[in-house]
């Protein structure tokens, strides 16, 4: 365990050296909700209607709030993309020398830009929370606060499980930077980012609310709107489980299997 | 004079053309997920309009139009100068705008045009093709003078994007930073595909002035598509043409002025 921890400090120490650039980034990303807020009140205005898609008007400005928090743990920038390009480079074989599972290390590394990110964007995201405000539900309760910080969690190893899937697919073919691409266009849509999944038609929203991609993004989101009962989030939350144990088996086996192909190229 | 200028323009274009031959891939896969991407908007689009007649005096034809003008506006823009303006600040970082300024002609020019990125062209006949697709659909009576001013403003527009990255990516000179041109074209985008309408809303419609008269990103697809399927605004045309060749000139009041600032960093 202690190495997992090596890892895990010098990824943060090297996380910690742009500092002042991530403030202004960080604050730069909220720039679209402004338009979002706009967007929709023009959208509930036409609409003459008071909910859309279950969701009050305030709500919908807040769906979006919460999805930044979602986002920040279940995104994995570049996961896929250096998994791939380690298996294709021959950069792997430096991780099979070492007394190391490299998944495992991948995981160290991902917790400590996380934790960077968190602390780093916790007073961006104050102020920009504080600002918009009369658009958020009150605090929730102690006990739903504790199921959403673990459902948030759920929704980091679901994102890290899907996207070291689609990574070591590296190990049968041979770019699959463009498919990771397509992919990740396509969550996207799939995840609720785009918009709250309950607007879609009632057919295609039973399909597109029971993949990984709803339970990484979406279902957090709610939980954190405070618009799931106890029950429903608890559903939500084994829910994620069950995908955090299909992905990860799925991604142990390909990287088993695919480590019987490997070929180490490169020099 | 000019003829010296043709030319050094088709060498440049035929370069670009051999580099983006040797990434084939990368082209179908941009095409590909270009088309992902319009599906996508589209169904939001639907969504949207299946909850409300009018977006701000937009009905669903005019909005996908819109849509359609300010893809073919971006794609352009991103074609010809996106990738030239992101390479001005690097070269400034680096100190290797000196290898430019030795040639024996215009610096601007050479900075400005070096380079055509061709995946992007791949959205001009989709973005047309949306915009035909909408014209059908509101059944738009559209007489070929409409059409010759639709293509002046995107002119205009292509220019005014052009005016202000470059400018903004001149300001290196000055400023050195890492958030970069890619975040500021990002949310210049993000903004812009919207109706302007929905801005007036804002502190009192300041945002909706700012961006229509002082920047005038929100013309930059707004306008071309107004004067297709909604309204014919003379005087905003007019503003939209002058404030272009303005910007112009004052993008290379400033870049001379910044070229003299300039301290070739490095060795």
């Amino acid at each position: 365990m202690r190495k997992y921890f090596v890892v895990f400090r010098v990824a943060l120490a090297d996380r910690l050296v742009y500092r002042a650039d991530f403030f202004i980034a960080t604050f730069l990303r909220f720039i679209p909700i402004i338009t979002t807020i706009l967007l929709w009140r023009a959208i509930y205005d036409g609409s003459q209607k008071v909910e859309l898609g279950n969701l009050m008007y305030e709500q919908m400005v807040a769906y979006y709030l919460f999805l930044m928090i979602s986002r920040a743990f279940g995104s994995m920038p570049r996961l896929a993309t250096d998994i791939a390009t380690d298996i294709r480079d021959g950069n792997l074989r430096k991780y099979l020398l070492q007394p190391i599972d490299y998944l495992g290390y991948n995981v160290s590394l991902r917790v400590a830009h996380k934790l960077v990110y968190f602390v780093m964007a916790a007073t961006p995201y104050a102020l920009v929370f504080w600002l918009c405000r009369r658009y958020l539900p009150g605090w929730p309760t102690g006990s739903m606060l504790l199921l959403s910080v673990f459902s948030l969690g759920l929704s980091f190893l679901i994102g890290f499980m899907f996207n070291s899937l689609m990574g070591l697919l590296g190990f049968w073919f041979l770019e699959v930077g463009s498919f990771i691409h397509v992919v990740m266009v396509m969550q996207y849509f799939l995840s609720g980012h785009m918009f709250p999944l309950s607007l879609l038609p009632a057919g295609l929203q039973s399909v597109v609310t029971n993949l990984p991609f709803a339970y990484e993004t979406y279902y957090p989101t709610l939980l954190l709107l405070q618009r799931l009962d106890t029950g429903a989030a608890m559903h939500v939350i084994s829910m994620q489980m069950v995908w955090v144990v299909v992905l990860g088996s799925a991604a142990r086996i390909a990287w088993l299997r695919g480590l019987k192909r490997y070929a180490a190229f490169g020099g | 004079m000019h003829a010296r200028y043709g030319r050094i323009l088709l060498r440049f274009w035929k370069n670009s053309l051999i580099r983006e031959m040797s990434f084939r891939g990368h082209f179908i896969v941009n095409v590909a997920s270009e088309i992902l991407w319009i599906v996508m908007l589209l169904v939001f689009i639907k969504v949207i309009f299946t909850k409300t007649l009018d977006v701000r005096g937009w009905s669903e034809g005019q909005y996908i139009f819109l849509m359609g003008t300010h893809m073919l506006v971006t794609s352009l823009f991103e074609a010809l100068f996106f990738g030239n303006c992101w390479r001005v600040s690097e070269l400034i970082r680096s100190g290797d705008l000196d290898f430019v300024l030795v040639r024996p002609a215009s610096p601007q020019f050479l900075l400005s045009f070096e380079r055509i990125d061709f995946s992007p062209l791949a959205s001009v006949p989709v973005s047309i093709a949306l915009c035909v697709y909408a014209t059908r659909m509101i059944d738009a009576q559209i007489i070929a003078a409409q059409i010759a001013l639709f293509c002046m403003l995107i002119v205009g527009g292509v220019i005014i994007l052009y005016s202000l990255l470059f400018m903004f990516a001149i300001t290196s000179v000055w400023l050195i930073r890492q958030t970069g041109i890619d975040h500021l074209w990002f949310y210049t985008v993000s903004i812009a595909r919207y109706p302007a309408e929905i801005y007036r809303k804002f502190a009192g419609g300041a945002l909706w002035f700012g961006l229509v008269f002082v920047l005038p990103v929100l013309m930059v697809s707004n306008l071309p598509a107004n004067v297709m399927v909604r309204t014919f605004e003379p005087f905003m045309v007019v503003y939209v043409m002058v404030s272009g060749i303005v910007l112009l000139g004052v993008c290379t009041v400033v870049f001379r002025l910044a070229l003299r600032w300039y301290r070739s960093a490095s060795s």
